[in-house]
């Protein structure tokens, strides 16, 4: 008994030790390319942060921590946008992705890094393709176009109003480039 | 708590950006956020708190700072975390209710170790005030499962986003069944004297406590909860026959939102092996099986757009701690209880609520009937 205990704690220790070796931002990077190529159907892309260029100087907020925008290029052409923003959750923050076309049509969203217990139901495909396909001029209200998730709520509303300010910014941003 | 996001962040920047944010609504949780935003460590505050009036029909009622909890959490980096929650009973007892580190391996799999909940239905787990409707906690939910229930454990859990589930499976210690001079579980309230909330617990056989929540239905969660196991006792009494039991518990619960609907349902039913040599050792009246269940539905009569909201509610429970009893004891019709409780609960803001209801409570003995007043603010931050 007390012999496997131990081997199971050595085991445990070895596990702990290779998967600590961790840096987050190169993470998020790495998900980011992954969907793109997925949702693109692309492999050689290249990423242009385009964050506080005209059309997308907007700042953060409650709901938005904080935001990296950048422009999907297959060479010359602009195949669409990827935004990345941190919200809050419960206790913690999350990273989440937002992929546009050209034409700032939503084709995906999808959640980076969910760091705590609590709420990580948001991270679910099902729940988060409600907001595919969606334009900039729409709005999602919390338990009217968005359904709840029972035992999320904080986690859903985050989510729901960090998109909500998001898709508020860079369609008023970009009427005013426009003009 | 502390934003250790792939992007650095400018704090101060920040800051002043909050103090332009009045149109957005912002709930206890950001307002937290943003306070911590400044503090350079990864400590979490936060808790939740329920005071209540209790006053059933021909007797005194009761007031009380029922519970008062403290969450503290720590964040050692992105992936190890404390958490730890102080609960204050009837102000004056001291427990705790959590205190667990929480490693993260990666986005669908956490390790975690330390005094934990255990997910059996809905209420153990979401247990904070404004996440349930009524002023008391259904009553299954303390003569079944006894929350708030937590052992000290270790296990794994996580979700899988494809498909929409979320697990959770870990090893504990068991109830104490007896603690060499007298039997603590009984008919009454079942299992719930047997807890041993980690403190100076007794130790001997391991028990499996699982769960799985599906919500990969619109408004729709469902959950599956199994506990396994057996009772611990006293080293002097362990080798006498009788002197545990073996457990056997199953659950079932669903939640469903829609617009301003909402419903939920919980069925228990738990089977108890060596009742009656239990009850032979200790004179208790333990039943060999419990099973019960409630259905409550409510409807937010403010509309939906509306930061407040006033939730009417009607709830009903049938549960029976005496659902099968071995052959030698009489079963009793007053552990089968029935209950059905309506009210109002007004949420305030997000994480403020104040409720009322009113209880009929009845048992299976005929002229049991008994009505009760209850009324009581609870907050969670």
């Amino acid at each position: 008994m007390i012999s496997s205990i131990t081997n199971i704690t050595l085991a445990a220790l070895c596990f702990f030790y290779t998967t600590a070796d961790f840096d987050i931002t190169k993470l998020v990077q790495k998900r980011m390319q992954k969907e793109i190529t997925k949702v693109f159907l692309c492999n050689d892309f290249n990423l242009e942060n385009i964050s506080g260029s005209p059309g997308f100087q907007f700042k953060n907020s409650t709901y938005l921590m904080d935001h990296q925008i950048y422009a999907i290029n297959k060479g010359d052409e602009l195949l669409g946008y990827a935004f990345l923003g941190t919200a809050p959750s419960k206790t913690d923050t999350f990273e989440y992705l937002i992929l546009f076309d050209q034409n700032f049509i939503q084709k995906k969203a999808k959640v980076m890094v969910y760091r705590e217990d609590y709420g990580g139901e948001i991270s679910s495909k099902r729940w988060l393709s409600q907001f595919q396909n969606s334009s900039l001029g729409e709005r999602f209200i919390y338990g009217d176009n968005i359904s709840a998730i029972s035992g999320a709520t904080i986690s859903v509303k985050s989510m729901t109003n960090s998109i909500n300010y998001v898709y508020s910014q860079l369609q008023r941003q970009l009427a005013v480039v426009s003009r | 708590m502390i934003s250790l996001s792939a992007q650095a962040q400018n704090v101060s920047d920040s800051l002043s950006i909050y103090k332009d944010q009045n149109l957005l609504q912002i709930n206890g949780y950001q307002r937290i956020l943003q306070n911590l935003e400044a503090v350079p460590n990864g400590m979490t505050f936060g808790g939740y708190a329920e005071v209540l009036y209790n006053q059933p029909e021909a007797a005194n009622g009761e007031i009380d700072v029922q519970r008062l909890i403290l969450l503290f959490g720590y964040k050692f980096d992105d992936r190890t975390q404390f958490v730890t929650e102080v609960e204050f009973e009837h102000v004056k007892e001291v427990y705790i209710e959590q205190a667990f580190v929480n490693y993260a391996v990666n986005n669908s799999l956490n390790v975690r170790a330390g005094l934990m909940l255990v997910p059996m239905g809905i209420i153990n787990e979401y247990h904070e005030p404004t996440t349930f409707n009524g002023v008391e906690r259904p009553s299954i939910d303390n003569k079944l499962v006894p929350t708030t229930w937590r052992e000290i454990g270790i296990g794994l859990s996580g979700r899988s986003d494809a498909l929409s589930l979320r697990y959770q499976a870990y090893i504990f210690n068991g109830f104490l069944s007896h603690n060499g001079t007298d039997g603590l579980i009984k008919g009454s309230n079942g299992l719930r004297s047997g807890r041993q909330k980690g403190a100076e617990s007794v130790f001997r056989t391991p028990n499996l406590s699982m769960k799985l929540d599906f919500y990969g239905i619109n408004g729709l969660r469902l959950g599956l909860s199994g506990y396994f196991g057996k009772t611990q006792a006293d080293d002097q009494i362990y080798d006498t026959y009788g002197s545990t039991v073996g457990l056997s518990m199953l659950g079932l619960d669903a939640r469903y939102n829609f617009r301003r609907f909402t419903a939920r349902g919980q069925y228990i039913t738990s089977s108890i092996n060596d009742a009656d040599q239990y009850n032979q050792l200790t004179g208790k009246d333990l039943g060999s099986s419990m099973s019960g269940y409630y259905t409550e539905a409510a409807y937010n009569l403010l509309p939906i757009i509306k930061k407040q909201r006033l939730f009417v509610f009607v709830r009903y429970e049938n549960f029976d701690t005496h659902a099968t009893v071995p052959s030698n004891i009489p079963r009793k019709a007053a552990f089968h209880r029935k209950e059905i409780t309506t009210g109002l609960s007004y949420h305030l803001a997000p994480g403020a609520v104040f409720k009322v209801d009113y209880q009929n409570k009845s048992t299976g003995l005929a002229g049991s009937d008994n009505g009760q007043i209850n009324a009581g603010v609870g907050v969670w931050f």
